[in-house]
């Protein structure tokens, strides 16, 4: 189709094209969503064909039973721990890392080398060694050992010192000539300034710590220290059959990602691509 | 004059040694915890890796040098890595279709369409989800009686017997892929947006007044300018390998067999299942250098512009 004959019909029919095939690549995204959903709130006989496609009498008791069927309190407070330590490292951690990597020191491209080059070394690619280390440290099947190598993230390092970057110098000498200490500088002067850094900080490590699988199965060996996500796979292990409850369980862990990506989805973007086109 | 000048100098000097000796100690202070934290997680494993991957050695046991002969058995005599190796190529081998379509999704939403916000941010939705719930989501979607899957296609007439798609040695592995492209496909099309909405307009508006046609823009200004972007998604599809842990061991666990076993899987299971630490350090060895061997051909492939991403 030639570009110079966009007349208005032509540019309508076009537009009306793309909505179609947009909503059909958003309908069959949402599938799963629904699926899950519908699910949860129905008591149907959940392997009777055909399945319903819509809920019958839909409520809520399956959301109540996760309660009750597993110890889903204690999974929901050793999630809720770890993240919190991530979270509260990864901003502390990372913005004095990304603050000092805005100055001048000897060694500094060395350092930044090696930062960069971690990034290409994935966490599960070294994950013996890594639990051979946590035993070492007697951090096995603690929250300190869970959270540990997610507390600070090369990626959001970057994101902080592009943000320190953009704040005029001028800015901080005033304060120094104040007499704040360097400390207070990132976090007084430098932070508040930083929003978009600072959610994108907490987001990741959110969305990281709140979901991470493969590390927590490794390392905890004991019920009462897993997290949600080892609660949920060995949950499937053995109620699969049984109850809905399951599929309420998956909604419950899968609503505080949605939540937090709606709420700071321009942050959470920007960082995930900020992290690797700009650094 | 001249003494008393000099001194005061000297006192300058000794001040702004001080100074600086503080800062460095200070910038040294600020970078301890990240670096601690990569030093023990990043670079300390990765050594030790190598090194255990020569070693027989087991907990409570003296290790013993080993040479290659971990390697020895994983080429020449293990069935199970080599299926798991052309699995993880398949899985990676498929990304760039994911990354067509994504383009392709990208292209269509990035416009002055109404409402492209909201498109944009379903299709995303399905990246931020924690995995493990993904992969319990779409077990039950292929599941045979109960599933919609099977259920749309017997009723559309494209199958007439339920197909046990995460129980047959054909049908799981591309099962899995299809679940992980699912989760994927918005974080590529987020990748590539970015790209799109960086390229400068005013290369378009020249090609416009020029006459170039749609098609030619494409090729000559859109794609070339999407290059780092695309190398971009190349490499997360490449680490999805990786991350795709989850979702294999939710779905499948590497079955049926070793139907959808990936390297990290087997990775898992020779470490943890079987103690056999020394064998998954080789194991990771090799899984390690495939990754990079396959992100330095991406970068080659995409003109060589890496480190202009990473900068």
């Amino acid at each position: 189709m030639p570009a110079h004959c966009s007349g208005s019909g032509m540019r309508s029919r076009s537009t009306y094209l793309r909505h179609a095939a947009l909503t059909l690549i958003s309908g069959v995204m949402l599938v799963p969503f629904y699926w899950v959903i519908k699910t949860a709130v129905t008591d149907e006989n959940i392997y009777a064909y055909p399945p319903r496609l819509l809920p019958e009498n839909p409520h809520l008791f399956n959301f109540v039973d996760v309660w009750y069927l597993i110890p889903f309190p204690r999974y929901l407070l050793n999630s809720l721990i770890v993240s919190a330590l991530v979270v509260a490292c990864n901003v502390v951690f990372n913005a004095m890392a990304g603050y000092a990597l805005t100055k001048r020191f000897p060694g500094r491209q060395a350092i930044l080398l090696v930062f960069l080059s971690c990034m290409l070394i994935p966490f599960q690619a070294t994950i013996i060694p890594a639990y051979l280390i946590t035993a070492k440290l007697g951090l096995l099947n603690s929250y300190l050992g869970l959270a540990l190598p997610l507390l600070s993230t090369i990626v959001s390092i970057f994101v902080f010192k592009a943000a320190f970057e953009a704040i005029p110098p001028s800015l901080v000498d005033a304060a120094r000539i104040d007499g704040l200490s360097e400390g207070r500088i990132i976090f007084r002067v430098l932070m508040p300034l930083s929003r978009a850094a600072l959610a994108t900080n907490v987001v990741l490590s959110f969305i990281w710590s709140w979901n991470a699988f493969l590390w927590p199965l490794i390392i905890t060996r004991e019920p009462s220290m897993q997290t949600l996500p080892l609660g949920l796979a060995r949950f499937l292990s053995y109620l699969e059959d049984t109850t809905g409850a399951l599929y309420a369980f998956a909604v419950m862990v899968l609503a505080p990602s949605i939540f937090v990506f709606l709420m700071a989805q321009k942050e959470f973007i920007r960082g995930l691509t900020s992290g690797a086109t700009k650094g | 004059m001249m003494p008393a000048a000099g001194r005061v100098e000297a006192w300058r000097d000794d001040w702004w040694r001080r100074r600086r000796t503080r800062e460095l100690a200070l910038i040294a202070c600020f970078l301890l915890p990240s670096a601690t934290v990569f030093f023990l997680y990043r670079v300390l494993p990765l050594g030790w890796n190598v090194l255990l991957s020569l070693q027989y050695w087991s907990p409570l046991k003296p290790a013993r040098w080993a040479g290659l002969d971990h390697y020895e058995e994983m080429l020449l005599h293990d069935d199970v890595f080599w299926q798991a190796l052309q699995n993880t190529l398949i899985f990676i081998g498929v990304s760039p279709l994911a990354i067509l379509l994504a383009l392709g999704i990208a292209l269509l939403v990035n416009s002055d369409l109404k409402g492209a916000a909201i498109y944009r941010s379903i299709i995303f939705l399905s990246y931020p989800l924690m995995t493990v719930a993904v992969g319990i989501i779409w077990r039950w979607m292929y599941d045979e009686r109960g599933g919609i899957i099977n259920f749309l296609l017997r009723e559309s007439g494209v199958a007439t017997k339920p197909i046990p798609f995460l129980q047959s040695f054909e049908w799981a592995l591309p099962s899995v892929i299809v679940a992980e492209i699912w989760q994927v496909l918005g974080f590529y099309m987020i990748i590539i947006l970015t790209g799109l909405q960086s390229i400068p307009p005013h290369l378009y508006e020249a090609a416009a007044i020029d006459g170039a046609p749609r098609w030619a823009r494409f090729w000559r200004i859109t794609l070339p300018m999407l290059k780092p972007s695309l190398f971009l998604c190349a490499v997360v599809g490449i680490l999805n390998s990786l991350t795709s842990f989850d979702l294999v061991y939710i779905m499948t666990n590497g079955g049926p067999g070793h139907a959808t076993e990936l390297l990290i899987t087997l990775i898992y299971k020779s470490g943890f299942g079987q103690t056999k630490f020394d064998y998954a350090a080789a194991l990771t060895v090799v899984q390690f250098s495939l990754l990079l061997a396959l992100t330095y051909l991406a970068n080659r492939a995409f003109g060589g512009n890496a480190g202009a991403l990473q900068r």
